[in-house]
């Protein structure tokens, strides 16, 4: 069948529409410009001047795998204060921190969210985040996977292996866990915890392996350009909150050689010494780097006051922040030697002089990085703050006037310290476009999304326009997933199952061999028990493969 | 005004949730609201009126008639007002109760009382497990009010108790008074294994030898006269603690656990 989207308001940057009005067309599940020759349209939207975006993409939100499910068990009193009933459509959930899958995928697509990203999948519980993945309904998923405090690939590096013996790894990695990315979180220092070191920086030596934080991004950043695996290495820098990791930050970035580079929650990496209470935000510093190297992407990690949970590979830093639990209870753990989890709850509060500099860096960094394109909009869901303040973050970066109404509530030191009040950006609808949209799909290699280009996958949302931002946002008039209405007036009409994302580089299958004597003589299944096929993606775990293409690149 | 009944008509196959049947929620509405107002049963909702024959207009006095054990959630959250069940409680009776009372002639079943911080929670026959204790995820038991139990009690009694006071006539299960943190529980008949156990402070009276962990320390017979003044604020049948003296043996624990908790048993009656 035929629909037309007659008289909407279109924001599509891929495209470099910003807000015209045009009519669109949706057939077989795509966006057409014109309708097909001899078609009329058998169902009609009169769209009115409506906001027609595409749908949204969150290409970091902690919605599957170990640790989110810890959270849960860890926070029942967060499902049973935040109960979401059934309807005649959908299932109950529930979770206000760490939501249920299904009250996740439902509050997703009530804001207009299409396509979701679990930015942590430890390889070895790569199933059970898949199968938590395809329990999220209503949106399309991802993950990366995560590498660099794995004993193998600090063994291979250590060793002195070739580029191209870690890129059959990097790439055996991404098919076996069915990935689209690949992360590394505190380069090699979840792994130093693990022989007693308490921090790790990038410049430190392993206290085992003759390595440095900074060779592993280095061969990593490499291994994924050279795979040509669309997304750059996702990276959480090392000596996450802690002041003064600025340099650290910094560093990071350089430790890149001009590789693509991704730094994610970099609110949480964005920390001076300065004041009376050396902490102090180094957002200007970052922003001015982010500007100039242009290797770099970032999502911020922005913080929002009230309650959360903190989930995190680092158990480094988990481990060092465990006394600020609220409520106090937390736990930091080892997965199968592989990597860490730490999960602490947290309250983030406004009249909290640390908390509150932390919303305003984040907010420093949104509006001091020039190039939407290459900034996300992201809570590091949990952990900044639940996905479910999106809309209102929204609010803050495009009215000057509420955010400075937000910054005079907050602790008056942090607020005195803080730039924010000076600084005059206010983004546009079609840069909010930008950094939700086009900018996600454009750097997951997902081609035919994000936009609203005839071929696209009609993947869209329509709102009303406002004055407010966070009304526009929180509650789309309609939500259409692969063509079909899933969503009106921001209550779900259709549930559906999502699929996921991957990408598949070539690599040469002789590093089985190695990789199948390094499973025999440590791990806990055997290699041909670990991989994870398309029938079982398909069938078992219930969320069909979409293969993404890769295009191999060098330095920028 | 008479008091605003319910009759169950039929002994329900799943639970329902009566935790919206309170004063504060059902002040205001007439007897057709009332009726009309959805309850959960198992997975699905159905009017108040179809679960019960319901008359009767004071909605500050409720009374619930009942053979059925699985009414869960009986004045959740209530702030006034009295709730007076014939028959029996199902779970989490009384769950957060802030202030008014509760009357169950029958048993209560698990959870009654949790996450309690005022009001009177009366059950005339037994109680199941978790007592005033503190539900997953809660770091927090009772926190005020009183609990008063004419029969038995299951085990956990009192978990994570922080505050307020617990009377049993009957006996109490296994762990009574674990994690306890403050307040007091009062157990006239006999306590099961590892009374007190992982307490940090907080009171345990018995009549009867406890069977403590290793991790208590035995301080020998003490006089202590603030007993009296105990008994004299307590209501029958728990009174009867004054005609036993003032003289308890005494035990400091969990030493475990910063040991400030007490467990005092007075000596078999002879």
């Amino acid at each position: 069948m035929l629909t037309k989207l007659a008289g909407g308001r279109l924001y599509d940057p891929a495209n470099g529409i910003d807000g015209e009005v045009r009519d669109l067309y949706i057939h077989d599940g795509r966006i057409l410009h014109h309708p097909p020759p001899g078609e009329t349209p058998g169902q009609t939207f009169d769209l009115d001047g409506k906001l027609v975006m595409a749908g949204a993409i969150d290409m970091h939100t902690h919605i599957g795998g170990g640790k989110v499910n810890i959270a849960r068990a860890m926070l029942p009193e967060d499902q049973r204060a935040h109960r979401r009933n059934r309807t005649a459509s959908t299932r109950s959930g529930g979770g206000h921190a760490a939501p249920s899958t299904l009250a996740a995928g439902y509050r997703y697509a009530e804001m207009g969210y299409t396509c979701c990203f679990e930015p942590a999948i430890l390889p070895i519980n790569a199933r059970q985040s898949h199968m938590e993945m395809a329990d999220t309904p209503m949106v399309d998923t991802g993950g990366y996977a995560m590498l660099g405090n794995d004993d193998l690939l600090l063994q291979l590096m250590s060793e002195g292996a070739s580029q191209e013996t870690i890129n059959d790894y990097v790439a055996w990695t991404l098919h076996a866990t069915q990935c689209i990315g690949i992360k590394v979180v505190n380069p090699g220092g979840i792994n130093a915890f693990k022989f007693n070191a308490r921090t790790l920086d990038v410049d430190e030596q392993h206290p085992h392996y003759p390595l440095k934080p900074r060779d592993i991004i280095r061969t990593l950043s490499r291994a994924v350009a050279e795979l040509g695996v669309p997304h750059p290495l996702h990276v959480h820098a090392s000596n996450l909150g802690v002041p003064g990791n600025r340099t650290a930050t910094l560093a990071t970035m350089a430790a890149a050689e001009g590789f693509p580079i991704h730094l994610t929650h970099i609110q949480f990496h964005a920390y001076g010494t300065e004041g009376d209470r050396h902490f102090s935000s180094a957002a200007a510093e970052i922003a001015e780097a982010v500007n100039r190297l242009k290797n770099v992407t970032i999502d911020v990690g922005q913080v929002m006051f009230g309650q959360t949970v903190t989930i995190s590979g680092d158990s480094m830093h988990q481990h060092a922040n465990h006394h600020h639990a609220h409520p106090h209870k937390w736990t930091c753990m080892d997965i199968e030697c592989e990597a860490g989890c730490g999960v602490i709850p947290f309250r983030y509060k406004d009249k909290n002089f640390v908390n509150a500099l932390q919303w305003a860096i984040g907010l420093e960094l949104f509006l001091m990085v020039e190039d939407p394109w290459r900034v996300f909009l992201t809570t590091d869901h949990p952990n900044g703050a639940p996905f479910t303040s999106y809309p209102h973050l929204i609010r803050l970066l495009m009215d000057r006037s509420f955010r400075n109404d937000q910054l005079a509530r907050i602790h008056p030191d942090a607020a005195a310290m803080s730039l924010l009040g000076s600084l005059e950006r206010e983004y546009s609808l079609y840069e909010i476009a930008i950094m939700t949209r086009a900018a996600p799909a454009r750097i997951l290699g997902l081609t035919d999304r994000g936009h609203l280009g005839s071929g696209a996958r009609a993947d869209l949302c329509v709102y009303r326009p406002s004055d407010d931002a966070e009304r526009i946002f929180s509650s789309p008039m309609l939500v259409f997933k692969n063509g079909e209405v899933v969503v009106e007036e921001g209550r779900i009409t259709r549930p559906l199952q999502g699929t996921t994302q991957v990408v598949r580089p070539e690599y040469d299958r002789a590093i089985e061999r190695r990789i199948g004597d390094w499973f025999d003589r440590h791990h806990t299944v055997r290699l041909a028990n670990f991989g994870i096929s398309d029938a079982e993606m398909a069938e078992g775990i219930g969320s069909p493969v979409e293969v993404h293409p890769c295009r191999p690149r060098s330095v920028t | 005004m008479s008091a605003l009944t319910l009759r169950l008509r039929e002994c329900p196959r799943q639970r329902i949730d009566l935790s919206g049947f309170t004063s504060d929620a059902l002040a205001g509405k007439s007897l057709a609201d009332i009726q009309a107002l959805p309850l959960w049963v198992g997975n699905r909702q159905m009017p108040a009126g179809d679960l019960f024959i319901i008359h009767g207009h004071d909605s500050d006095h409720i009374r619930i008639e009942s053979e059925s054990d699985r009414l869960d959630g009986i004045g959740s959250g209530m702030t006034r007002g009295s709730i007076r069940i014939q028959g029996h409680a199902g779970a989490y009776l009384g769950r957060g109760m802030r202030g008014g009372e509760i009357q169950v002639e029958g048993d209560a079943s698990l959870f009654a009382g949790t996450g309690m911080t005022g009001g009177l929670l009366r059950i005339g026959g037994n109680a199941g497990d978790f007592l005033g204790a503190a539900i997953p995820g809660e770091r927090r038991g009772l926190r005020g009010g009183r609990i008063e139990v004419r029969g038995n009690a299951g085990e956990r009694v009192g978990d994570r108790q922080r505050r307020g006071m617990i009377l049993i006539a009957g006996n109490a299960g296994d762990y009574c008074g674990s994690r306890m943190g403050a307040g007091t529980i009062l157990v006239l008949g006999q306590t099961g294994a590892n009374v007190g156990f992982a307490m940090r402070r907080g009171t345990i009276l018995l009549t009867s030898a406890p069977e403590l962990p290793p991790t208590f320390n035995d301080n020998g017979p003490q006089d202590l006269s603030v007993l009296t003044l105990l008994a004299k604020s307590l209501p029958s049948p728990f009174d009867q603690i004054g005609e036993r003296g003032t003289r308890v043996q005494r035990w400091l624990g969990d030493l475990g656990h910063g040991g400030q908790g007490e467990v005092l048993a007075w000596p078999p009656l002879t």
